[in-house]
């Protein structure tokens, strides 16, 4: 099995696990092992994507464009509806290997186009904690109060948030300007307000 | 099915659970033997928690459930060098929110450290000179006339009020909740918020570093006209504004941007004062 052939079957090898031929090009493979490892961890930041809120038209457009200039898609062939990507019933006849190949990819690109936007945490938004995300950390953290401590839940999740935000802004600032001292010192400050939060969920007393 | 029951039955009901309520409702109180530089650590996740300065050399905690389904373990090193006091469910039970609250009052003697954690229990510690570490979740922090001390206080969405503190380091993180300083002066005072607004009201006295640092909360700064500071504003995103008179620094560490940074001194400049914020307004007024 060649290169071309596992990765036609990709999409069945990553949901089923494979055959074993297709397991024993995986071991020999190292180009395949780690394409098949990258669709993994996407797939799982993806179900984080789940429970947040709805990108904006603008990441859709990002993506619709992405594909585009790949050659994936032309022009119009890719409908928005809401804010939800959907298939048409034409597409939906012609799903086929390659389609699923297609969709892993709009679920890499949209991956890409988040963490692009964010490139240290998955967080979604600039200057607001009603939008920005958690990472699979803090949902275990989170999960972790829920149990132990329901009522401040919520302080939290919400304090996350505003971590996650505080961080993303400071690492794009500090990105822009590295010898900005300010930005450096607003990054500082972001991080150990995430530190504080896990200090403080870590070493709560018991209920 | 009341109208069943015997008046006798009925009273004897009322008086039993009037008798568990007194119960659950009812004070103990502890004392300890705690060496001057010993340490106290509080647990208490509901209910509040009050420190106050002890009239003799004993610590003395006094602890009032609101249910029988808590309790208050207390236990203390024999050399007297730490005494813990811990608010827990009973096995077994689990109590609601104002089932599990216990209210916590302690007499501190001078010289003793105190560590208090909390969840939605406020703390308010007043008229004492020991070292504090302070945490709540969304319990409201106080603290007032505390001297000398080296505090910590870290709060998730928890208000933190200090007044009349002088001398020692103060070093407050608070993630939501709002900060408000007053005639707070110290060697070192630091305040870092992500979106808690932070409010400070003195002069800044006694040569020390002031240094506030915020996401997108606002920084409200008021001096009087005799506060000795060097100060220096800077937002990356947000707005500055200064109404006091500061004579313009002829050097800074940065190129002064209108209504993004300024900087200055007034009088003789022995206090450092640093504000930062992202996003957040900055504001320093006469007071």
């Amino acid at each position: 099995m060649n290169c071309q052939q596992f990765q036609e079957v990709l999409p069945h090898i990553i949901e089923t696990g494979g055959s074993a031929d297709e397991e024993a090009h995986l071991q020999s493979c190292t180009a395949c092992s780690d394409l098949v490892r990258d669709l993994k961890y996407i797939a799982e930041q993806a179900k984080l994507l789940l429970p947040m809120r709805d990108p904006g038209p603008r990441v859709w457009t990002n993506i619709e464009q992405s594909l585009q200039r790949e050659g994936l898609i032309r022009e119009g062939r890719m409908s928005r509806q809401g804010h939800t990507l959907t298939i048409t019933q034409t597409q939906k006849k012609s799903w086929t290997p390659l389609g699923s190949v297609l969709a892993a990819l709009a679920v890499i690109t949209l991956a890409v186009v988040v963490i692009n936007y964010h490139p240290r945490a998955i967080v979604t938004a600039h200057n607001s904690p009603a939008t920005s995300s958690i990472t699979a950390d803090d949902q275990t953290l989170i999960s972790q109060i829920s149990q132990q401590q329901p009522e401040v839940r919520q302080a939290y999740e919400d304090g996350l948030k505003e971590a996650n935000a505080y961080i993303s802004d400071a690492q794009k600032a500090v990105d822009n300007d590295p010898n900005d001292d300010a930005a450096r010192q607003h990054l500082q400050a972001a991080y150990h307000q995430k530190a504080m939060l896990y200090d403080m969920a870590t070493s709560r007393s018991l209920p | 099915m009341l109208r069943k029951l015997p008046s006798s039955v009925i009273l004897s009901a009322t008086l039993m659970l009037g008798a568990a309520h007194l119960c659950a409702q009812s004070t103990k109180q502890g004392k300890f033997n705690i060496a001057r530089g010993g340490i106290l650590n509080v647990f208490d996740n509901a209910g509040s928690i009050t420190v106050h300065a002890a009239t003799g050399q004993q610590l003395i905690v006094s602890s009032t459930p609101h249910s029988p389904k808590v309790e208050v373990d207390s236990s203390s090193t024999p050399d007297g060098r730490r005494v813990e006091i811990r608010a827990h469910a009973l096995p077994q039970q689990k109590p609601n929110n104002d089932e599990a609250k216990v209210d916590i009052d302690i007499g501190l003697p001078p010289g003793v450290a105190v560590t208090i954690n909390a969840a939605t229990a406020p703390i308010t510690v007043e008229n004492v000179s020991g070292d504090l570490t302070l945490s709540s979740d969304t319990g409201q922090v106080t603290l007032r006339n505390v001297t000398n001390s080296h505090v910590l206080v870290k709060g998730i969405a928890a208000p933190i009020s200090l007044t009349n503190m002088t001398g020692g380091f103060v070093d407050i993180t608070s993630n939501s909740g709002a900060v408000q300083l007053a005639n707070v002066s110290g060697n070192k005072v630091s305040v870092n918020t992500a979106s808690g607004n932070i409010s400070f009201q003195g002069d800044c006295s006694g040569g020390g570093n002031y240094v506030m640092i915020t996401h997108n909360g606002a920084i409200d700064v008021f001096l009087p006209q005799t506060a000795s500071v060097d100060l220096t504003a800077r937002s990356i995103t947000g707005s500055v504004e200064n109404d006091f008179p500061l004579q313009a620094k002829t050097h800074t560490s940065f190129v002064p941007d209108a209504g993004r940074s300024f900087a200055g001194t007034s009088n003789s400049g022995s206090s450092s004062v640093e504000l930062q914020s992202f996003s957040g307004r900055i504001r320093v007024k006469k007071q």
